[in-house]
């Protein structure tokens, strides 16, 4: 990596500092090019299925209630039949690490395809692309607009600009509160403008960071705040593919006439058009080799494409391949690098997976009554009283069965006739536990509580708690 | 001159940025253990939503990440400073 990766890779003094001028230079705007071609298509592709998830997603419903809903004010996570619990938290853990495995895994295999075609900066940066082109005209137009001083045509169109971007943003916004508050409920609120405070603010908060990130910051996002950017190249090996300018193919490069041999004027294939600098949304050129800048989007590679076509030139001067490949060596797919991350990835999965089918969807907690270690009946008996919280976490209501083991006759005593839990319901259920004083050897006796639904003997939890006496 | 040579923009990113994430995890584990419902922070009963305490707790954590990482900043930039004055050719 360290001879293709010169900028970030350098080690001595002099590079760090050529590195941290590079990093912290101020930034020029870069007018990306519209671009057509195959890797453009699947790009669109990709914005317009994410984009799609995203806005509809959290107005799908489930079985009566919103599919996708991590609903903080409730402390449950609903993932379609699927119904988490803070003490679930681990499940969520997991699932981020294995994402994090999988982009380690997709990116040794095949490169940044997640910044170039998933990332959600790219994918609103699409977006928002695409709205400033509406509205401001092509890339030449832009520059156009934006060397004039401002007047009353420049104010129109950038005031129409910046209203389509404001509104796009506040429906991400509102979408993304969407997730954590039943979205149907939120929009009634809102169009009654009866919006909560931290609603209104997360709103407005979501709503600012996707305008600012995908309107402002764009490519400055990837090169400054991306930390998935500065470590990806870790990742990276001889066999990963990357885009890649062929250099012996195209140099020397140079201006020509399209009848022209370039063999006959000693030219290579790249006619120096730089349309591939122009398409480039972090504003790189290919040509110089890979830069940690590249988020491999492939838009020079249409862009070049492009132009090789209509030279009658072969295609492919720009284009995915392997630092291998360019060498004329080999190219492996399967390497130990894949291989273990492969492993290490399926290993997570099945445990995540086995954990997560064979997990018990019933909580029980046993708290002691806090106000009076224990009592004595007018029978004569040791009394304490307990409050156990049953947490049903299955799909369906269950009727459980209680029982109390460790000192001999220790009798329970309820208030309720049967303990009945709805799906997703907490029961606090007092308890009262009477002993003879004799059983008692101790001052604290270990006892434990049995739980078992009626249908269903795997539904079972088990709570050990103390028993307090006066010896 | 190392604390010319970053503009202001990407200080405030450098140190806004992470201490963000950061805030994110201590909110998301914070508040898996803990439900604001049986918080009393100085022994009142604050009467504000759980929304409410998430995203109270949510700033306290970005604004104490936050100091921490202009810490960080401060140090970086005055150990370059000093570094400067003792070589000051390079």
């Amino acid at each position: 990596m360290a001879a293709a990766n010169p900028q970030i890779s350098g080690g001595s003094g002099a590079a760090d500092e050529e590195v941290a001028r590079s990093l912290y230079a101020k930034t020029e705007k870069i007018y990306p090019r519209e671009v057509h071609g195959l890797f453009a298509r699947l790009r669109v592709l990709g914005v317009l299925g994410l984009l799609g998830i995203y806005y509809v997603m959290p107005w799908l419903q489930w079985d009566g209630q919103q599919a996708l809903l991590l609903d903080l004010p409730a402390r449950k996570f609903h993932i379609f039949f699927i119904t988490l619990w803070p003490q679930d938290f681990i499940y969520l853990a997991a699932l981020l690490i294995i994402a994090g495995l999988t982009l380690f895994f997709v990116t040794a295999l095949a490169g940044r395809v997640w910044c170039g075609y998933a990332c959600p900066q790219t994918v609103w940066t699409e977006a928002f692309l695409w709205i400033e082109r509406k509205v401001e005209g092509d890339r030449m137009r832009q520059q156009k607009l934006d060397a004039q001083s401002m007047n009353v045509r420049k104010f129109g169109i950038k005031a129409a600009k910046h209203l389509l971007w404001g509104a796009f943003s506040a429906w991400t916004g509102f979408t993304f509160v969407g997730y954590f508050t039943p979205i149907l409920e939120l929009g009634h609120r809102m169009l009654t403008f009866n919006l909560g405070p931290w609603e209104t603010f997360w709103v407005i908060f979501y709503g600012f960071a996707t305008y600012g990130n995908a309107g402002w910051m764009r490519e400055q996002v990837c090169k400054y705040m991306c930390p998935y950017a500065r470590f990806q190249s870790a990742m990276f090996d001889k066999d990963t593919l990357i885009v890649s300018y062929i250099e012996t193919r195209g140099e020397p490069r140079g201006s020509r006439k399209r009848s022209a041999d370039p063999k006959a004027l000693g030219l290579g294939d790249c006619i120096d058009c730089t349309m591939c600098v122009q398409v480039c949304p972090t504003g790189i050129d290919i040509r110089n080799g890979l830069q940690y800048e590249c988020i491999a989007c492939s838009a020079c590679i249409d862009a070049c494409d492009d132009v090789m076509e209509r030279m009658g030139y072969e295609k492919g001067l720009i284009k995915y391949t392997t630092e291998n490949t360019m060498e004329g060596k080999q190219s492996h797919i399967v390497r130990p690098r894949v291989v273990i991350y492969a492993l290490i990835l399926a290993g997570i999965m099945g445990m995540f997976a086995w954990s997560f089918t064979t997990r018990v969807a019933l909580g029980l907690d046993v708290i002691r009554d806090r106000n009076q270690l224990y009592r004595e009946t007018d029978e004569g008996q040791i009394e304490n009283v307990y409050t156990l919280k049953i947490l049903n976490m299955d799909a369906a209501a269950h009727r459980f069965r209680l029982k109390v083991s460790g000192i001999p006759g220790m009798q329970m005593k309820m208030d309720l006739p049967e303990i009945r839990v709805d799906s997703g319901d907490v029961l606090e259920l007092p308890v009262r536990l009477q002993v003879d004083e004799d059983e008692l050897k101790t001052r604290s006796t270990q006892i434990t509580f049995d739980l078992v639904a009626d249908d269903n003997p795997a539904l079972s939890a088990t709570e050990p708690a103390r028993f307090l006496g006066p010896h | 001159m190392a604390e010319k040579r970053i503009p202001r923009s990407q200080k405030c990113i450098a140190v806004l940025w992470p201490s963000f994430l950061v805030a994110i995890i201590a909110t998301g584990l914070f508040f898996s253990a803990f439900d604001p419902q049986d918080l009393y922070p100085f022994g009142k009963d604050t009467g504000v939503s759980r929304l409410g305490i998430y995203s109270i707790g949510f700033l306290c954590f970005w604004l104490i990440s936050t100091i921490s990482g202009i810490g960080t900043l401060y140090f970086a930039i005055t150990n370059c400073m000093a570094r400067d004055r003792e070589n000051p050719g390079k």
